[in-house]
């Protein structure tokens, strides 16, 4: 019976068959099998359906009878350069990786080596690859399709105790010419001991053509390791966009995940984390926010496994007419994971009556002397502070974005680098705005 | 200079002002006084334009434009300015970016051009300094966590930096100790001048002694029954509205 829950897609499976000698790593017999296997596991249960608990909030049914070929476009350059432009944040000096339609694209990616931090790409480091995902816990049928079909992505090591001194940039865009095709990528960032690192991941593509980004991350953070990875997801407006991310934190180490969401007309954001020893932290932070028949589903878990961690959760949605979002946030705090504190905070604002936002808090404790708290909100602008602003001076749109940036604020006040605030607030601002590409 | 002329302003359904005729000059500072439900706050939100205050008759025009027909944020570009009883609380929003957005949108109403942004500081903060307020209080967000005191202090501080033509000042005074009360009588006999208006709504005599008016109205029941000049304050705080023929219930 579970079976029908979820779509079958056969013609993922031929189309598999007929790539797969081009793909990274083909003429390396267990990488390839490995690929292989990914794609049994994920033909016996195919997409997850509606009916699937977890998947109730965006209905994949379309991808269920279209076949995503593998983007092969090849792109103009300037095309690639406007792109990037938009999406790179300004005034950082650290190393960049540009992937265009799901592969490297090396002219626009400079990077030099730093002792103690080894960067490499999965299409010239196969093994490392190969290693990184068969640890990945990540055993849903859509991480087995990424696994499978995967043509890029890299591999980032930071060797204990090194401190990279600039946060590595990688900007994953779609060009013309992608309709119809997938881009599935796979990042690894393995954090030694005492390790510091900081990424900004830049989403971004063309309006015109309905493509599908797909990337799984793994991020493995040894003891008092420093992980941050602040992400900007501004892709196309037929774009479907997929991210699974797994975090691992060890003794005393931290992860932070802060993200915009604003783009693509199907966006699924998960983010799994536990906590692999006592006194670490994870902070998930995000901002989502839609309109015109875009659907943002953000999907968290922490598994509070070891005692005496925080984690710490905070999401803002903004719903304008046709916006659709959800917020699925687990925590499951284990019997033995005492003195385990975990907050989450998700409030949504609904700038329309046309507008839907869902949240499903999930606090599930087994143990005894913990502190979790959770608050969910869903509401409108409050007329007594808008009439307030607008018997300033202010007119209704001036009043309106404002008060809608103080309600997203909270996500990126905390981020101590000014030139990544200042971008995550003036991207927010700009889709306010309504700006074709913010 | 403001004229209104036989305004009935309904608030959900309830008619609360009911002919009342009322003409300020320029220059001029009038008080209005008046017991408790009499629509002294329905009078000052009607001239401001919020919504949910329907006027079903009369006229307000200012300087010969009719308010009725403008958005609240278009009556602050002609110059109003609404000193509210109970100023809103806006968590995100620095005072110093309220102002500025406030500032610059009413600029651009009148067709000129945005202050320049070391210009804003200045202004802001010599405003801020002649009201003593602290500085660090316009980085805060706007009147968030702000005793009474403070939230009426910000609102003079705003009326000294948007400079209106009008101030219409709903019961500003309320709830204020003495040195609260004081900043707040600065912060209005600063911006009288031969070419302002000022239109005091309040409850008791207290704050006429620091802002002495050129007339003092009684409103009762929706209509304004008594004017005078700052004597009839006086009188007013002596008899009260039962001594001066005025009940509550004279509806």
């Amino acid at each position: 019976m579970t079976q029908k829950r979820y779509f079958d897609t056969p013609q993922i499976a031929t189309s598999f068959e007929a790539v797969r000698q081009f793909l990274p790593g083909a003429d390396i017999d267990d990488f390839n099998g490995l690929r292989g296997d990914a794609m049994s596991k994920y033909m016996d249960s195919g997409l997850p359906g509606p009916k699937v608990e977890e998947w109730k909030y965006t209905n994949l049914n379309f991808l269920a009878n279209e076949n995503f070929d593998i983007a092969t476009a090849l792109p103009q350059e300037t095309e690639i350069k406007e792109l990037f432009e938009k999406a790179c944040v300004k005034g950082l000096s650290g190393p960049l990786l540009v992937f265009v339609n799901g592969h490297y694209y090396k002219p626009l990616s400079p990077f030099a080596d730093q002792k103690g931090i080894k960067l490499s790409l999965l299409s010239d480091n196969i093994q490392s690859f190969r290693v990184g995902m068969a640890v990945s816990d990540g055993d849903s049928s859509l991480n087995n399709l990424n696994r499978a079909l995967v043509t890029d992505g890299y591999h980032l090591e930071i060797a204990p105790n090194v401190e990279m001194k600039q946060p590595l940039q990688v900007i994953h865009m779609a060009t013309s010419g992608t309709d119809m095709t997938a881009m599935r990528y796979r990042v690894q960032i393995m954090a030694g001991a005492g390790a510091k690192a900081e990424i900004i991941e830049s989403y971004i593509g063309v309006d015109q053509e309905r493509y599908w980004t797909h990337g799984i991350t793994d991020v493995m953070l040894d003891q008092g390791a420093d992980v941050t990875i602040y992400q900007f997801q501004t892709q196309g407006r037929q774009a479907v966009h997929m991210t699974e991310l797994h975090s691992h934190v060890a003794d005393k180490a931290r992860f932070s995940h802060i993200s915009l969401q604003l783009g693509a007309e199907i966006n699924r954001t998960e983010l799994i984390n536990s906590f692999t020893g006592e006194n670490a932290d994870i902070e998930l932070r995000g901002a989502y926010l839609g309109r015109n028949k875009q659907s943002q589903d953000i999907f968290t878990r922490i598994n509070h496994d070891q005692p005496n961690c925080q984690s710490n959760q905070l999401y803002r949605g903004v719903l304008d007419a046709g916006g659709k979002s959800a917020f699925q946030g687990k925590v499951i705090v284990a019997r033995d994971a005492q003195k385990t504190n975990a907050d989450q905070s998700n409030k949504n604002l609904l700038l329309s009556r046309k507008a839907e936002a869902n949240a499903k808090p999930e606090l599930l404790i087994y143990a005894d002397d913990v502190k979790c708290s959770h608050g969910t909100t869903v509401g409108e602008l409050d007329p007594d502070q808008l009439f307030y602003l607008r018997s300033r001076g202010m007119d209704e749109v001036t009043a309106k974005g404002l008060l809608v940036e103080a309600f997203v604020a909270e996500v990126f006040d905390d981020i101590a680098d000014e030139t990544l605030r200042t971008a995550f607030k003036e991207k927010t601002a700009r889709w306010l705005a309504h700006e074709v590409t913010p | 200079m403001l004229e209104i002329k036989n305004l009935h302003v309904t608030v959900g359904g309830q008619e609360i002002l009911k002919g009342l005729n009322l003409t300020i000059s320029d220059g001029e500072v009038h008080a209005i006084m008046g017991p408790n439900g009499a629509g002294k706050s329905t009078l000052s939100y009607a001239v401001c334009g919020k919504d949910g205050y329907e006027i079903t008759q009369g006229s307000i025009t200012y300087n010969g434009k009719n308010l009725m027909d403008m958005d609240p944020n278009e009556r602050a570009g002609e110059g109003l300015f609404l000193g509210f009883q109970y100023p809103v609380e806006i968590p995100g929003v620095s005072n110093m970016n309220f102002l500025r957005s406030a500032l610059n949108s009413q600029r651009r109403y009148r067709g000129e051009d945005e202050i320049a942004a070391v210009d804003f500081l200045k202004l802001i903060r010599a405003k801020a300094a002649e009201l003593d307020m602290d500085p660090e209080m316009l980085k805060r967000p706007v009147n968030v966590g702000f005793s009474g005191g403070e939230k009426k202090r910000n609102e003079m501080v705003q009326m000294a930096v948007l400079d209106p033509s009008l101030a219409v000042l709903d019961e500003t005074d309320s709830g204020l100790d003495i040195d609260a009360l004081k900043i707040v009588a600065t912060g209005i006999n600063r911006l009288r001048a031969t070419d302002k208006s000022i239109l005091m709504i309040t409850h008791y005599q207290r704050l006429l002694d620091y802002v002495v008016p050129d007339y003092v109205h009684i409103l009762a029941a929706g209509q304004i029954v008594k004017t005078g000049g700052k004597e009839l304050a006086l009188e007013l705080e002596e008899k009260g509205y039962m001594g001066l023929g005025i009940t509550e219930s004279a509806a």
